[in-house]
């Protein structure tokens, strides 16, 4: 009897991760930080799709955002592309440097909803 | 967690900077307007070489004749103190949270080398606890107040360096030490912490007083 | 106060402090301590009391800290912490035994010499702390006996030994005659105005220790230098009020003297060799009286010699054969940088210097300095016991060979003459004018 309930529950969990990860753009858990040369911190946890479901976000520009001369461009949105494309490193002008940005848009967010790490270590746990 | 974490870091942090700074100030101007009511001479006799002189000898390690006297002490007291400024100062999460807020930023420290000085400062003051209970002359001359500011100046680091391991309940290290930072920072002005400000001119006083009038070395 | 001291055991009488004590109530104790602390301290007070972190470093600086085997008590720290510290902490609450406790910290235990000023990192000054207490002391009517009279010398008479107004001039007079029988020339010049030099010295001198004026008289003449000395009341330099924190009297003793400068219209003050006075005249007497410096050249007896030496005026027939060691006084050295002129000195008179250790101005007090020897014979064993590092430090100079032991102030010269005998070390003890007088060339 064991055995049987053992094999369908790893059968069903199997099931279960294999169409979350036929449903998502990808299977992210973590935000990636190739383009950090010697990151000082772990990357943030971030299962994207629970994130969206969690937080009822069904627009990608919620934080795909497109920025021009400043403004937020309505409408448009950036999913195809890495956060790193328009921050870079250093920042410059309006343009947040890529650390500034990401903590604004995830930690923006949070404070702004009261919902949601805004810590260091609630997102860069070791 | 999330009002607490922004009530400390937040309106409280605002508090403990003003007062820190704002007290600095006024804890540094009412002295020197104490002097010029009551004691104008010591103007007269103030120097900028010799005060210089007189804390440039005291600010290096091993080069007045009680530093040498002293090397532990003169090792721990000085990484304690180097190690207590910079540390918080060049600290990476430090300077983030300074980004976010002011979007000011300037160089930071690797985490792995500001890691390994928080634990200098604590293990500093862990020194300075074990001198304090076991020499008998400074045993003789503690006080309460001795334990207390030593516990006000260890706690944003014991606290800071379990929240930076994320070791015990996280969010509530991270809100205490948010809290002993904002305590430390207000206590400076207020407590014996206040050597900061004061010590450079009780030094520059007697260094002025022996280089100007005793023709004598100070250190 | 917590912890008892540990020399309550031997308990010490002495009728100034007790007799003082008796008269006492905690209302006064109150009114005069907060009085002091309020109109008569200030900034450094305030600062001294908050800043110290009571890190318990300056407790090596103090010799009798270091010759009472590091008991806490003696350490300069621990000796504010028993006085002053309470009193402001108290607000002046303390009660007359704790008064007396203070009288005999502040009096006989603390030479004011400054060495712990070098030692403690932030240059928190402690003598400057123990002379506030002293004060009060003073305002309570507290001040050991032997000091105090002293300080009633000084007042009635101008200096400290009640020399009186003929003994001084009689003194002068017969030293002049002495030293005519060996230079029939010599004068010691009295009142003459416009002299180069008004030479000043303690009281003790014309009361003890005349043939130290013959001395200098000789130095004078053969040196050919313009001098003079005052015939009536200014001569004496000494000043104990310094000491008995009696800042009133201190302030009448150097404004006498100044004006008695002035009265003789010389360029400079030379002095002799003592310690506390070059301290009066030179540091805490002209600022009493609202000068930064002195307003005149004051000229202490090493410089003088230096000088002399330097220029030439004076010729060392053949130097000094015994070996010295050279005791460099806190009030000359550490109050006045001396130290390495007083080496030329010793150098140019001696044949051989042997430094002792600590030297120059961290330099061990004698344990006189301050008033302390003032106090008298009930605390002569506080001051020899109190410096027992000082007969460790001369008798490791001995052992190097040194036999002389040159102390070149007055106050430093009785205490190391107690300390030398009580402990046995074997150093006969010289003033530089002493070894000057006996090498330099004379007239045939
Ligand atoms: C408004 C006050 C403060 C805030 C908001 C604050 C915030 C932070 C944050 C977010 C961290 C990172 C924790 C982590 O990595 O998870 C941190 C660490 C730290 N903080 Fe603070 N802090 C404050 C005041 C202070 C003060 C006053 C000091 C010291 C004087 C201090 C010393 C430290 C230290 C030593 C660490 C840990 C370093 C390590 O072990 O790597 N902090 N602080
Ligand atoms: C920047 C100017 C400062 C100077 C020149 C200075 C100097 C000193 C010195 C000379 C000592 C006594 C020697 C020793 O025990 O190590 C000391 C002790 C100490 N200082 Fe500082 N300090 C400064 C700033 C600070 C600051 C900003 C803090 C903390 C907020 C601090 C906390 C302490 C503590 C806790 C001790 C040890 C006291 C004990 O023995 O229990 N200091 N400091
Ligand atoms: S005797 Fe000298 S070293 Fe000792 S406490 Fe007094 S001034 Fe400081
Ligand atoms: S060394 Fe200075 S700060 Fe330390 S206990 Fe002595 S007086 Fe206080």
């Amino acid at each position: 009897m064991k055995t049987v309930t053992l094999i369908a529950l790893s059968l069903s969990i199997a099931i279960v991760l294999a169409f979350t990860a036929a449903w998502s753009q990808d299977d992210m858990t973590v935000v990636d930080n190739a383009a950090f040369n010697n990151p000082q911190r772990t990357p943030s946890v971030f299962v994207h799709d629970e994130h969206n479901e969690t937080a009822g976000i069904d627009d990608c520009a919620e934080c795909h955002h497109v920025y021009e001369g400043g403004k937020r461009v309505e409408d448009e949105s950036s999913e195809g592309q890495s956060c790193s494309e328009c921050h870079d490193l250093q920042g410059s002008g309006n343009q947040p440097s890529l650390i500034k940005a990401f903590h604004a848009n995830c930690k923006g967010c949070h404070q702004e909803q009261g919902k949601g790490p805004i810590m260091c270590g609630e997102c860069h746990i070791k | 967690m999330h009002s607490f974490y922004n009530f400390v870091s937040g309106p409280l942090a605002w508090v403990a900077f003003i007062l820190f700074f704002g007290g600095s100030i006024y804890r540094i101007v009412s002295m020197l307007k104490l002097v010029a009511e009551k004691e104008r001479f010591i103007f007269s006799y103030m120097s900028w070489r010799y005060s210089l002189r007189s804390i440039i000898h005291w600010i290096i390690p091993f080069a007045t004749v009680n530093w040498r006297r002293q090397p532990v002490l003169t090792v721990v007291t000085f990484a304690f103190h180097l190690c207590l400024l910079a540390t918080p100062i060049f600290l990476l999460s430090h300077v983030v949270l300074w980004d976010e807020a002011f979007s000011i930023s300037w160089w930071t420290l690797p985490d792995a080398v500001a890691d390994i000085m928080t634990i200098i400062v604590i293990l500093g003051a862990v020194y300075f606890l074990v001198r304090r209970v076991t020499q008998p002359e400074v045993k003789f001359v503690t006080s309460v107040s001795d334990f207390v500011i030593l516990a006000i100046v260890a706690a944003p680091f014991i606290t800071g360096f379990l929240a930076y391991h994320q070791w015990l309940s996280y969010p509530l290290v991270m809100c205490l030490h948010v809290l002993a930072g904002d305590i430390m920072l207000a206590a400076i002005p207020f407590t014996r912490l206040s050597h900061m400000l004061f010590s450079p001119f009780t030094r520059a006083y007697m260094g002025s007083e022996f280089g100007k009038v005793r023709h004598a070395r100070d250190w | 106060m917590a912890e008892p001291s540990k020399k309550e055991e031997n308990k010490v009488v002495d009728e100034g402090i007790d007799v003082g004590i008796s008269r006492l109530t905690e209302e006064k104790i109150q009114s005069v301590i907060n009085s002091v602390i309020d109109s008569e301290t200030g900034a450094r007070l305030k600062a001294y009391v908050e800043t110290c972190i009571h890190c318990g470093l300056c407790s090596e600086a103090c010799h009798y800290y270091l010759s009472h085997d590091n008991d806490p008590h003696y350490s300069p720290v621990g000796k504010v912490k028993q006085t002053i510290w309470e009193m402001v902490r108290k607000k002046g609450r303390v009660s007359p035994e704790f008064i007396r406790r203070a009288a005999i910290i502040a009096h006989t235990e603390c030479n004011l010499c400054k060495r712990c000023a070098q030692y403690c990192p932030f240059g928190i000054d402690i003598a400057y702390l123990i002379s506030v207490v002293r004060r009060i002391i003073h305002k309570l009517g507290v001040t050991p006996l032997y000091l105090q009279d002293t300080a009633h010398s000084h007042s009635v008479t101008m200096n400290q030994m009640w020399v009186k107004g003929d003994e001084w001039p009689d003194t002068l007079q017969w030293q002049e005659e002495e030293a005519q029988a060996e230079i029939p020339n010599l004068r010691i010049p009295l009142e003459k105005e416009g002299a180069d030099v008004m030479y000043s010295v303690i009281a003790p001198e014309p009361k003890f220790q005349a043939q130290l004026i013959y001395q200098a008289a000789v130095i004078m003449h053969v040196a050919g230098v313009n001098w003079t000395m005052p015939a009536s009341v200014g001569w004496d330099n000494s000043d104990m009020a310094m000491f008995s924190g009696d800042n009133e009297l201190m302030g009448r003793l150097k404004r006498t003297h100044f004006e008695t400068a002035a009265r003789l219209k010389v360029k400079k003050i030379v002095m002799g060799e003592c310690g506390h006075a070059f301290r009066s005249v030179y540091d805490m007497g002209n600022r009493w009286l609202g000068w930064s410096m002195p307003p005149f050249t004051i000229v202490h007896a090493i410089e003088f010699y230096h000088d002399l030496i330097k220029e030439g005026r004076i010729k060392i027939a053949k130097k000094y054969k015994p070996p010295i060691t050279l005791h460099d006084p806190c009030n000359v050295v550490r109050g006045g940088g001396l130290h390495e002129k007083a080496r030329y000195v010793a150098h140019a008179i001696c044949e051989k210097v042997i430094e002792m250790h600590p030297n120059r101005e961290h330099n061990y007090c004698c344990c006189a300095g301050g008033g302390v020897i003032n106090t008298g014979p009930p605390f002569k064993m506080t001051r020899i016991k109190g410096n027992r590092v000082k007969a460790e430090q001369l008798f490791g100079a001995k052992t190097k060979g040194a036999e002389v032991l040159v102390a070149p102030c007055h106050n430093c010269h009785s205490g190391l003459h107690d300390i030398v005998h009580h402990y046995e070390i074997g150093l006969d003890i010289k003033f530089f004018g002493d070894i000057i007088y006996e090498v330099m060339e004379k007239p045939e």
